[in-house]
């Protein structure tokens, strides 16, 4: 009877473990890829930035005739033979190319042979490796990427009869028991490394006789079913190795880069055997708060490295000698985009497909633009903190950049700490929008055929009764009241009540389907209030509706994963590139010559100081109720780009979009070397010269306030008399004008 | 069953490359001709300042030149590259080669034209046909390219039944 429920409890454990870790750990993660870096006569890539590249890419200086993945640089001059490098579209042999780059760009390129090379790819650069069906923070190594020197001293620490226990080492628990009755207190542990790996998968923390009942039975099946080789793998991805705030940091490869900031590959003995030595009690020997434990437990291990031959004397010396070398995080270590990929994975394939061992997926990461994006809003936002210096709470942000042509999503930060992979701000955080809204509302009026940038609306106070019979008296950021504006002004100048009355005028459904068709995924409310922006969106999703704006009407679907193949190099079937005409072409491009005003005569003034001189860009600044939430849209021929600036606890910041979002936006875009943006003009508009101020029709150089703008062809506009002459009305225009001044 | 899909597909691809280039007839195609030389910059004449005591009329908007798209040596090698990828049947290593092309030239209305192609290679016509109007948003004043993304947009639009829009688009200035 006894025997019989034995049989049925491990037997019940057995399926339990083998059902865990089956889809869990003998799938070999999906490596994932930074996109590469593309050359050609003209992409802005210095000398020094291909350098800087090829370094990145664990390319080594020497005499490229002796094997891939070696250059040599002279000057200006690049000679350089590539990898064998596995694309999306095709299997590259190592090739032997010559580059020349001056400090800004590429200048010419060829290749040995001495055969022109119109464009040629560096190696996409590894940025991680994922599981993408269980969506888990972690960097796994794949069995090929363990360090001989990890492999062998785990085991010399940690388990020494790994190889030839069958999940328990009995003797090694009467040792310990020995040792430890001894000393009077635990001084050893007789766990092996499968039981530890039991330990942290399945069980808690408390020392029952049952519990260890238990995870001995289930380290004997693991031992049963699965090789050696596979749960040492399993055992180096997923131990505890210390705690980063609230995110807990498991498996060797996200220590390497937690610690160290650098992959597990490229760890030093020392390094290694620091990481080994923190097995023991992650808090206990946490090298960040306890650096003098951690270095003598570092030496100790180091010392029984020497001792059993797995690194000779002069290494050990020489390590011991060594400083800790923490570093902080950092390097190309992304959760906030490693987290879009997982999710854009989920969409766009099958679950089955993406279960298949050794997948590779191609991201369209630009790890220049991440760092950048990075870079300004730490910076940005220490700025920000230090001018409120009463303040506890630090202010957070987010930024996304993306290609508007393509939807590629470049890069992803999710908060200003941009290694914690915490709350993902860029797609999680839904703030109301402020105005950021109102390009859809003047999208809606321009497509209407009812007003220009030209026309003239009413900027005065309005009061309107609600539904709830309360009633909604909107004003001005700056309480004040401008009159008689002309679209063009009050877009530029982001004037509440003028927009209000515009929108009103135009119907909230409208104003509502606009902001769909631009790529809202869910209806807004039909309050009067979203014409002001109280409706909430991630940056994400604020990102997916100026990307419609910045192409043209065109809504293209955003993505971070351009194609994932299988172990041999074909592609898993996914929803190709999906683009959709979804508003009409001149209305957009009327819109676009509106928000072009916004940084030369608008709230986006400021962005001047922090562009290279001459650029174009376009864009609206926003800012919700009581200053919670600072955001700027905007965009170049380039690039487009999405900051969000806040207070998680939605506190008022005292920000506006232009003080708190825009900086930030400005440095990113400055270190991108963009394009000014220059849309092609549709064959029905044309540029017109006006009046800022009043809305009249003028020249560049008639009225100090000219700005141009683009209406459909012909439209007849209002001139300023002083600089055009307005063609005469015709006897029509005039009885009508006569009739209206009886009638009135 | 799959294998001979594929096969079809792939004489498909060759018919479809075959076809375009007697439709191109005696005109090379855009990335076999010799680089344009530059029409004079599109910059439209700047009004001459009016003094302001003495209104001018208001001043004859410039008529923007008929522009010219070409393809740059890097995204003509990979369009090149593109049909090769395409003539073998391989319709997304030819996408994916475009998307590369597109990624350096975004707004090159030829590179959208070839997507749009491949689109209608691989069944999409409904792909082809927005990828075909992109092209003519961004071809604007460009009549030989204006007049690609037509055929494009035309054949999508048959391609999906709508042959009264078709027709329609064949009849605009630029078809003829």
């Amino acid at each position: 009877m006894l025997a019989a429920v034995a049989a049925l409890w491990i037997t019940h454990l057995d399926r339990v473990v083998t059902r865990e870790f089956q889809g869990r750990l003998w799938s070999i993660p999906a490596r994932v890829y930074a996109a590469p870096l593309e050359l050609y006569v003209g992409a802005p890539v210095s000398a020094n930035d291909l350098e800087q590249e090829l370094r990145g890419l664990h390319y080594r200086r020497g005499d490229p005739a002796a094997g891939p993945g070696i250059y040599q640089r002279v000057g200006n001059a690049f000679d350089i033979q590539s990898r064998r490098v596995r694309f999306i579209d095709e299997l590259r042999s190592p090739e032997r190319v010559s580059i020349h780059a001056d400090n800004a760009a590429v200048t010419g390129m060829r290749l040995a042979s001495g055969e022109d090379l119109p464009v040629f790819r560096l190696d996409p650069p590894v940025i991680g490796s994922v599981f993408p069906i269980h969506g888990e923070d972690r960097l796994v190594v794949a069995p090929a990427d363990v360090p001989p020197l990890l492999r062998s001293g785990i085991k010399l620490i940690e388990d020494r009869r790994f190889d030839e226990h069958h999940g328990v080492d009995f003797y090694g628990v009467l040792r310990a028991s020995w040792a430890n009755l001894r000393a009077g207190r635990v001084v050893q542990g007789g766990s092996t490394l499968t039981q530890q790996l039991v330990k942290n998968y399945f069980l808690s923390d408390e020392q029952t006789f049952g519990r260890k009942a238990t995870e001995a039975v289930m380290a004997m099946r693991i031992e049963a079913h699965y090789s050696k080789e596979d749960i040492l793998v399993a055992y180096l991805n997923e131990v505890y190795l210390g705690q980063d705030g609230a995110r807990a940091i498991h498996g060797f490869g996200l220590g390497s880069q937690y610690y160290f900031a650098k992959p597990l590959g490229e760890l030093e003995p020392a390094e290694l055997a620091l990481l080994i030595g923190l097995v023991k009690g992650p808090s206990l020997y946490d090298p960040r708060k306890h650096p003098d434990r951690a270095l003598a437990r570092r030496n100790l291990v180091l010392k029984e490295l020497a001792e059993a031959h797995l690194i000779d004397a002069q290494t050990a010396k020489r390590a011991l000698a060594s400083p800790l070398g923490l570093r902080p995080p950092g390097g190309t270590y992304v959760p906030a985009y490693i987290d879009l990929v997982r999710r854009h994975l989920k969409r766009d394939y099958a679950e089955a497909d993406l279960a298949a061992a050794g997948l590779a997926v191609y991201t369209s990461l630009d790890l220049h633009a991440q760092a950048a994006a990075e870079r300004a809003l730490t910076q940005n936002l220490q700025r920000l903190d230090a001018r409120a210096h009463v303040r506890t709470e630090h202010l957070e942000g987010a930024v996304i950049v993306v290609e508007p042509n393509s939807g590629d999503v470049v890069a992803v930060v999710g908060g200003r700490d941009v290694d914690a992979s915490g709350f993902n701000r860029a797609l999680d955080a839904r703030r109301p929008i402020g105005s950021l809204v109102k390009p859809a509302v003047y999208l809606t009026a321009l497509e209407s055929g009812r007003y220009t940038a030209a026309s003239l609306i009413e900027d005065a106070p309005i009061e309107l009764k609600l539904a709830d019979g309360s009633v909604w008296a909107p004003q001005n950021f700056e309480r004040q009241v401008y009159g008689q504006v002309p679209l063009a002004r009050a877009l530029a100048e982001s004037m509440n009540l003028a927009t209000v009355r515009l929108g009103l005028d135009l119907g909230l459904p409208k104003v509502a389907a606009t902001l769909q068709e631009l790529g809202l995924e869910s209806a807004p409310a039909l309050n009067p209030s979203l014409l002001l922006g109280t409706v909430e969106m991630s940056p994400l999703e604020v990102v997916q509706v100026y990307t419609t704006l910045a192409d043209g009407g065109f809504r293209t679907r955003l993505r971070a994963v351009r194609a994932v193949l299988d172990e041999q190099g074909r592609p898993l079937k996914s929803f190709k590139v999906q683009v959709e005409a979804v508003a009409p072409p001149a209305a957009v491009y009327e819109l676009d010559r509106m928000l072009m005003l916004v940084p030369t005569h608008g709230t986006a003034r400021d962005a001047a100081a922090h562009l290279p001189h001459g650029l174009v860009i376009a864009g609206k600044t926003g800012t919700s109720s009581d200053t919670r939430d600072s955001w700027f849209a905007g965009f170049t021929g380039s690039y487009l780009s999405v900051v969000w600036v806040g207070y998680d606890d939605s506190r008022e910041t005292g920000l506006t979009g232009a003080a708190g979002a825009l900086p930030v936006w400005a440095d990113t875009m400055a270190s991108l070397k963009p394009l000014s943006f220059d849309p092609v003009a549709p064959e029905t508009v044309e540029e017109r010269w006006i009046g800022f101020n009043d809305g009249l029709e003028t020249t560049a150089t008639c009225s100090a306030d000219a700005v141009e703008i683009a209406v459909p062809k012909d439209t007849q506009l209002p001139g300023n008399p002083k600089c055009v002459s307005t063609p005469k009305p015709s006897v029509g225009d005039k009885v009508k004008e006569w009739l209206k001044s009886i009638v009135h | 069953m799959a294998q001979e899909y594929r096969a079809l597909r792939r004489v498909a691809a060759l018919g479809l490359v075959v076809n375009l280039s007697l439709l191109l007839g005696g005109c090379p195609s855009p990335w076999t001709r010799p680089e344009p030389q530059r029409s004079a910059p599109a910059i439209p004449a700047q009004p001459a300042p009016a003094p302001p005591s003495a209104p001018a009329p208001a001043p004859p908007r410039p008529q923007a030149p008929p522009r010219e798209n070409h393809l740059s040596p890097a995204t003509r090698s990979l369009v090149t590259q593109a049909h090769t990828l395409l003539a073998h049947g391989d319709i997304d290593g030819a996408s994916a080669t475009l998307d590369r092309a597109l990624r350096i030239e975004p707004s090159n209305p030829l590179l959208w034209i070839e997507l749009g192609r491949v689109r209608l290679v691989d069944g999409n016509a409904h792909q082809a046909e927005v990828c075909a109007r992109k092209a003519l948003a961004l071809a604007s004043g460009d009549p030989a390219a204006q007049g690609q993304a037509g055929k494009v947009l035309s054949d999508a639009l048959r391609a999906q039944g709508r042959n009264q829009e078709a027709a329609q688009v064949e009849s605009r200035p630029y078809m003829h």
